[in-house]
């Protein structure tokens, strides 16, 4: 579904991403691993559009999408949760969730869609009219997690979904992810936290200084002593 | 979300505070329709602006510049080309809208930061502050003298005084309904979410260009409009008062003051400090200078303490608390 092909990216110029190769294939749930600057977020940024490549491709269901804007990708399908949730405080979460599928594609089906994310996350079901700044951390999450839902993703991609949550929501995000997972979502998992990443992606990539420095299936990475070193910077 | 727009528009409320604000002349004094008609001015500027500033979050200090060429640029079009003012209003309003969709199109371009946008938006207004004291076609330094308002409705005249009032009320309250307008509709969704965080703007597929230039367009344009109603209303077009970025200043502080965006924020600000100040420097003025702008600054900063986010929240607060017990009694 995704490919991405010799990718160099950065920021003014100065490359972060150097010579990223990765795949994920349609229905699959993918881990991107690695510590604090390994350039996680920067390949997320370049998948959704937020980041301009410095040369490489990026292919989304065969088609080169690199030179798209952020708004056109979200219209194909990629669908970014950003880290720290970035809820829109002042809103209701009805609202929020609306504003989720503003795109050509997903707008005609909102009632449709909204019924499905209700029905994933009761609790924002109950408390439609609230403000989205009154939620927990949690609850954040989830709306924000339900927000890219209404976009109709094909490709979801969770930016640090367990940030700064409670071990008890965390593992209720996580359940979350594997449902999304089995009902064929495509899901780009991007995570700090290795064993719990290791434990619900399929596949992982390990990032160490922008380049992936080790891949392959989750027990694989696992056992590989590069991701040790990637984590620890041995 | 545009039911909103129509409950407003059929609102006996708003059309009976239209209609009595609409008989003032008959009741008040010609100085108070004075101070009223400036307060309308400000109503009308302070709103247009909250468009771009209080709705998208971006504090723009380039409007001087919109109502500069409302004003010194249609008024040099009547004088030195003899061009009809409602022409004169129509062409500096284009041009209005197209700085405006420059200036929106630098920030998404250089990706400006708040402070950044501030920074250039003010440099833009000096520019024009400069141009216009430095080009005799706009009046230079000494300014513009309109001919006499005798009331010729083609020539864009409104006969003074009473006609001038009804003009600014309408169209203040056209700036207002723009407002309400604009809120209620997914583009003020759209400017609100470019406020609240722009990452997430863009994760969910909002055009941020499109909208920071619609949005920066509309405000422009509004506001060369006023401009040019205000210079009539004036007939000296004096550019210390017209495209001074202090005019820009005013226009922030009564927007904030009354709840930054707001539909109806802007307005409240501009109607309780224009004639707050108006009506200080009456009184005190004369006997000891300066004691107006202490009094003033003082009930200011008062407010933007006690509320930060403006007279209007606290307002509605207020109005909750007295509702409450009641609304709890009947259920």
């Amino acid at each position: 579904m995704l490919e991405i092909d010799n990718l160099v990216a950065g920021y003014g110029g100065v490359p972060v991403l150097r010579e990223i190769n990765a795949k994920i294939a349609a229905g699959e749930i993918v881990g991107l691993l690695g510590a604090n600057n390994a350039g996680k977020t920067t390949l997320i940024n370049s998948l959704s559009g937020m980041v301009k490549p410095i040369s490489g491709r990026i292919l989304f269901l065969g088609e080169d999408i690199s030179k798209l804007t952020p708004q056109a990708r979200v219209e194909l399908g990629i669908v970014q949760v950003p880290e720290g949730r970035l809820v829109f405080p002042e809103m209701s979460i009805r609202e929020n969730l609306l504003l989720g599928g503003i795109n050509a594609h997903a707008r005609k089906h909102r009632p449709q869609q909204m019924e499905k994310v209700i029905g994933l996350f009761p609790r924002l079901g109950e408390r439609l009219t609230q403000s989205a700044g009154s939620l927990s951390g949690g609850e954040q999450q989830m709306l924000a997690i339900g927000r890219g839902l209404m976009a109709e993703a094909k490709l979801l991609m969770l930016d640090e979904p367990s940030l700064g949550l409670s071990p008890l929501f965390v593992q209720y995000i996580f359940e979350i992810i594997d449902k999304l997972h089995a009902d064929g979502l495509t899901i780009l998992l991007v995570e700090q936290n290795l064993n719990l990443t290791l434990r619900h992606a399929r596949r992982c990539y390990v990032l160490e200084r922008g380049q992936v420095a080790a891949e392959g299936d989750a027990e694989t990475v696992k056992n590989d002593p590069r991701t040790r070193s990637a984590y620890l910077g041995l | 979300m545009r039911e909103e727009f129509y409950k407003t528009l059929s609102s006996p409320i708003w059309w009976g505070t239209l209609a009595i604000a609409a008989i003032m002349p008959f009741v008040l004094s010609s100085y108070y329709v004075h101070i009223l008609t400036l307060a309308l001015v400000y109503v009308a500027l302070a709103s247009s602006w909250n468009i771009v500033g209080g709705m998208a979050g971006q504090i723009s200090l380039a409007h001087s510049l919109f109502i500069g060429i409302g004003s010194m640029f249609s008024a040099a079009l009547l004088l030195k080309l003899g061009i009809n003012m409602w022409l004169g209003l129509v062409i500096s309003a284009v041009i209005s809208g197209i700085l405006g969709a420059v200036i929106a199109w630098i920030d998404f371009r250089f990706q400006l930061g708040h402070l950044s946008f501030v920074l250039i938006t003010l440099a833009f207004a000096e520019m024009g502050s400069i141009v216009v004291e430095g080009w005799d076609f706009l009046g230079g330094a000494s300014g513009l003298l309109l001919p006499k308002d005798t009331g010729n409705f083609l020539a864009f005249q409104f006969g003074g005084g009473h006609g001038a009032f009804w003009m600014m009320l309408g169209l203040a309250a056209i700036c207002v309904l723009v407002n309400v307008a604009i809120l209620n509709s997914p583009l003020g969704y759209y400017l609100r979410t470019i406020r609240d965080n722009e990452k997430a703007a863009q994760a969910i597929g909002v055009n941020i260009l499109r909208y920071k230039i619609t949005a920066m367009v509309i405000s422009a344009m509004l506001a060369s409009v006023v401009g040019t109603a205000y210079v009539r209303y004036l007939t000296f077009a004096d550019p210390y008062l017209l495209i001074s970025p202090v005019i820009t200043i005013e226009i922030v502080l009564f927007a904030t003051v009354g709840g930054l965006g707001r539909a109806y924020g802007p307005a409240l600000g501009a109607l309780l400090l224009v004639p707050l100040g108006e009506i200080l420097r009456g009184k005190l003025g004369s006997t000891l200078p300066g004691l107006h702008y202490f009094i003033y600054g003082i009930v200011v900063i008062s407010v933007i303490l006690v509320t930060p986010r403006g007279l209007l929240p606290l307002f509605e607060r207020l109005w909750a608390r007295w509702r409450g017990p009641a609304v709890a009694g009947k259920s």
